[in-house]
């Protein structure tokens, strides 16, 4: 280049243009994403898809993609006499809870979605429960059921979970029951909410029908190696072993239960076993595990919704999925119903209304009875108690659904 | 006898643990690079293993033996071309980069291989041994066995071969390793793939036994910091040491603790090792 | 441009700022809120490890540290004065008594030290369950405003601002002291700086514990605005990494380089993750990387070859 060079910048003006490029990135971060066309009604899910929580992830969208899938499919939700089809907003939290509390406010106010579906998991809900208190968005939790999550008063917050009693009482009746002779009980629980919460009420379940809980510990979330709590348990020499975590956590209990010889009577794990990875992964060793969950393929309930049967929804998912539901994903797509039949009970989108007509409901679904509490959580369930059985998840309680008697035995 | 069981445990747990630290060891203590990559290295064995067993139905002792040369070309190739552009640079600059690069390759493996969690399970299992009122599994007595065939193979190599030898007079001094014809590019790449090789194959090994999902590289990381701080860095033999001391500790820590303050003792001994023995337990600052 | 006009400006820019609650909606401000505690982490870090040359990996500990105390403290019925106070009492204190043995070590040693700090005081949290709810999390009451959601995000967004404008006063005061100065000569070379009458340890030490004190008010802010805790999500090593590399983007060394890295990161996380939903870990990851291999001195360094070619001429 020949010539005269051009005069450089002056140096205080050269410090303001970077400033000004760093705000522009800045607006440009905050700028409100496009409005969807307003013939659509949104529904905002945040949902883990990266990070330790995908798998679950998954499972949440399989359900929501089928309900919105079939509605859209018969015509869309009836909204006071005008059919609108559904549209779901997905959001990544990267499992990361702070996150999951952003995503939630970025899908009411950037994103501008009519109702919302919680993140996953207890912890995560809870926190985002706060963002749509505070904006009067309805929301319902497909996966929360510690009752700690619906105890800060909030109006807006609907869970399809019922509290982990549910879960606890009817497990340690049927144990009662088919094996008297079980007398101790070992509890070793995950430090995280929803494994460590209804660990303390299996304690109290147990304790109610007598039992001697003679073990009760934490592990630390990624934990590798549970040898010395396996050792541990060897010598208290337990009846009835009861596990929570998540699944790869308890794949690998159960593995390093073999790898010690331990057996039981009872070995009950809450919550794995109910999906088909953890019965592959687990192989012959997940013979006679048992586990209790909050809804069931074999369920054979007769809805008012666009599913209607458990067994109809069995076969849509099937065919789309090309496998078997279990209670995640029919969670998911349930919450999705719910919101319909609200809407369409209300005749509005107005949120105030819709959030009354939630409150008040009373109906049956695929998924089973719905009706909500004070706090907002389900409280109309009878969740199934299963044993895995044959490499195949078979339901032993209750009495109306029952596939198969509860055995006893787990090596 | 419980004990015994106890003890028998933290053994067996030990030189898995020895083996997850020696190839991140040699790193540290050669080219003074934390490998925060080390964890996912892992973690990719393990995948290939459970890849080969369940796709071509290649038994996970063969799989080692095409893991260790293909690890090795990997992390040399890393080193050449992207580790070396900042060997100079202080500590701050070495983290934070390989820290970025674990991203892109955690990123990578949960888009190939989706979040589910997988397990090698073996067909026919291993099953279990009973040496008096002591059950060790055969899946982790072998993989011991083989970590510490790797680990001695290791130490071999760095004691006998050119290029190991080379390595150790990098260690000790480099410019005077200059001076004596040694090309210290390539020995910065060549152990690298030596630490890159040792992940992948410790990750092959513990596909038996550990459920695989990106998810555990950061537990694995993690029991690699602890193991070579306490045993000493670079030290191969230290590495040994430190992994039997954490997995003994740990074990009869958890007992007596309970499982819960599992990862609180050792990130504790941790701190408590940096602080009065930095050096860790095998005391030298040269390698071994 | 001199350091203090160039220090002036950008302070300017940051009062500007608190104009944001009259012109954005919720969101924009959860955003600025988020950047104000960005650059809060990487200002303070950057008196440990610009300043003094500690590679410094605590800051998740300080963060966590304040959000617990801070927090629990709400949830037994205290102000959030008094939980402000404590947290940062607690962070001084114990980084002047931590700094004494840890910053015995240099180097890779003591970045690993600080990260194992982290480690162990999140395990503290999450077994501590009376306490502190331990891995079931802990509930923080809602504090005074009850105005709706936009005066609550401008009322937390103002609380962090003004948080920041504290530690940039602070931190730009230290620049200028004997303190800032003893600083820099631990950097170049501690022993020598030893020599010429430079008490290192309790400058370390000082330097340790302001690069805590407003991590951890700040920790106690998100607490009290997020309303529930856990040990994984405050504790989290990303919350030591991210200053760094904040500060690594803007330019080690200078509290203006953490200030703007603080906030140019947030705009690119930000953008990064509304428009890719499967690879932005990865993305970032890239980020990080190249930044690292071409951008060494970070951005300052991109505007002086800018002007260093802009002068050169033809």
């Amino acid at each position: 280049m020949t010539g005269l060079a051009s005069p450089p910048m002056p140096r205080p003006l050269r410090r303001l243009a970077r400033l000004a490029l760093a705000a522009a990135a800045c607006a440009t971060a905050l700028l409100p994403a496009v409005a969807a066309a307003q013939e659509t009604i949104r529904f905002g899910a945040p949902l883990p898809m990266t990070g330790p929580l995908a798998p679950e992830a998954l499972k949440q969208q399989q359900g929501y993609d089928l309900w919105a899938e079939q509605v859209n499919k018969a015509g869309g939700i009836n909204v006071g006499g005008r059919r609108m089809k559904v549209e779901i907003v997905y959001i990544d939290y990267q499992s990361n809870t702070p996150r999951a509390v952003q995503a939630a406010e970025r899908l009411i106010t950037q994103e501008k979605v009519h109702f919302l579906f919680s993140p996953f998991g207890s912890g995560a809900a809870k926190a985002a429960s706060t963002v749509s208190e505070k904006h009067g968005v309805p929301t319902i939790a497909p996966t929360a059921s510690s009752a700690q999550v619906y105890d800060q008063g909030y109006k807006n917050l609907f869970g399809t979970f019922t509290p982990n009693e549910t879960l606890t009482e009817p497990l340690a009746n049927i144990v009662a029951q088919k094996a008297p002779g079980v007398k101790r009980v070992a509890i070793l629980a995950r430090n995280d909410l929803f494994p460590l919460a209804i660990a303390q009420e299996m304690e109290k379940s147990a304790k109610a029908r007598g039992m001697n809980v003679v073990m009760f510990e934490r592990y630390a979330i990624n934990t590798m190696d549970h040898s010395a709590v396996m050792a541990k348990i060897k010598s208290v020499s337990p009846h009835w072993i009861f596990a929570t975590g998540y699944i790869n956590d308890l794949v690998l209990i159960k593995k390093q239960m073999a790898d010690q010889r331990i057996e039981a009577p009872v070995v009950t794990m809450i919550a794995g076993p109910a999906y088909q990875e953890f019965i592959d992964a687990a192989g012959k060793g997940a013979e006679n595990i048992s586990s209790a969950a909050w809804w069931h393929p074999a369920a054979r309930y007769k809805g008012t919704d666009v599913f209607g049967t458990s067994e109809n929804y069995n076969k849509l998912f099937q065919a789309r999925y090309k496998t078997e539901p279990d209670y995640a994903q029919a969670s998911a797509s349930v919450a999705g119903v719910l919101f319909q039949m609200a809407i369409e009970k209300a005749g509005t989108l107005d949120r105030a209304k819709v959030r009354e007509t939630l409150a008040g409901m009373n109906v049956m679904t695929f998924y089973g009875p719905v009706t909500f509490g004070p706090t907002g959580q389900i409280t109309s369930l009878e969740p199934p108690v299963f044993q895995i059985q044959n490499g195949r998840n078979v339901v032993v309680h209750p009495p109306s659904i029952r596939q198969g008697e509860f055995r006893l035995g787990v090596k | 006898m419980f004990l015994l069981q106890i003890l028998a445990n933290g053994i067996v747990l030990g030189c898995l643990y020895a083996c997850i630290a020696a190839g991140f060891s040699l790193v540290w203590g050669v080219l003074n690079v934390i490998n925060l990559m080390h964890g996912s290295f892992i973690v990719l064995g393990s995948y290939l293993a459970w890849a080969a067993y369940n796709g071509l139905g290649i038994s996970p002792w063969i799989t080692l033996l095409v893991a260790a040369p293909l690890f090795y070309g990997a992390g040399w190739l890393m080193q050449r071309g992207v580790l070396n552009r900042v060997i100079a640079a202080p500590v701050l600059v070495t983290l934070t980069l390989t820290f970025g690069l674990d991203l892109m390759l955690n990123n990578a493996m949960l888009l190939a291989f989706k979040a589910d969690y997988r397990k090698l399970i073996l067909d026919p299992p291993l099953g279990t041994l009973a040496l008096g009122s002591v059950v060790v599994p055969v899946d982790r007595l072998v993989a011991m066995l083989f970590a510490l065939v790797l680990t001695a193979a290791l130490y071999l190599i760095l004691r006998k071969s050119r290029v190991g030898r080379a390595i150790i007079a990098v260690r000790l001094d480099r410019d005077a390793a200059t001076l004596m014809g040694v090309h210290v590019k390539s020995i910065y790449a060549a152990a690298f793939g030596f630490g890159a090789a040792m992940a992948g194959c410790a990750g092959v090994l513990l596909a038996l036994i550990f459920p695989i999902s990106p998810l555990s590289s950061t537990a694995y990381l993690g029991k690699a910091f602890v193991v070579c701080v306490l045993g000493g860095l670079g030290s191969v033999p230290g590495a040994v040491l430190g992994g039997l001391v954490l997995g003994i500790l740990e074990s009869f820590g958890a007992m007596a603790f309970g499982p819960e303050h599992a990862v609180t003792l050792s990130f504790g001994l941790l701190i408590l090792f940096l602080i009065f023995r930095p050096q860790g337990l095998i005391g030298r600052r040269g390698f071994d | 441009m001199t350091t203090g006009a160039r220090n002036a400006l950008l302070v300017g820019a940051v009062l500007l700022l608190a104009a944001l609650p009259l012109v954005g909606d919720t969101y924009a401000l959860r955003l600025g809120t988020f950047a104000c505690m960005y650059a809060v982490m990487a200002v303070s870090w950057n008196v440990i490890g610009g300043m003094a040359g500690y590679p410094s990996f605590a800051t998740a500990a300080f963060f966590g540290l304040g959000a617990y105390a801070g927090g629990v403290l709400l949830s037994k019925g205290g102000g959030l004065a008094g939980a402000l106070l404590l947290s940062g009492t607690l962070a001084f204190a114990g980084a002047m008594l931590l700094g004494v043995v840890l910053l015995r070590l240099r180097g890779h040693y003591f970045a690993v030290a600080s990260l194992a700090v982290a480690e162990v005081l999140r395990e503290l949290a999450n077994t501590a369950t009376d306490l502190t709810g331990g891995g079931m999390g802990l509930n923080i009451p809602l504090a005074a405003t009850s105005g709706g959601p936009q005066a609550e995000a401008s009322f937390y967004f103002l609380l962090m601002w003004a948080l920041l404008l504290l530690t940039l006063g602070v931190v730009l005061a230290l620049e200028r002291s004997r303190l800032g100065f003893g600083l820099q000569c631990i950097r170049q070379n501690e022993s020598a700086a030893d020599m010429i009458g430079v008490n290192a340890t309790l400058y370390k030490s000082l330097a340790f514990a302001i690069s805590g004190v407003f991590v951890a008010m700040a920790g106690t802010v998100y607490a009290a605005w997020v309303h529930y805790i856990e040990p994984p999500d405050v504790f989290d090593i990303l919350f030591s990494v991210k200053p760094i590399v904040m500060a690594l983007l803007g330019g080690l060394g200078s509290t203006a380089g953490a200030l703007l890295g603080a906030f140019a990161f947030l705009a690119i996380e930000e953008t990064v993750w509304r428009n890719s939903l499967e690879i932005h870990t990865g993305l970032l990851g890239l980020l990080i990387v190249v930044l690292l291999l071409f951008l060494p001195n970070g951005i300052v360094s991109l505007a002086r070859r800018l002007r260093g070619s802009g002068a050169s001429g033809g």
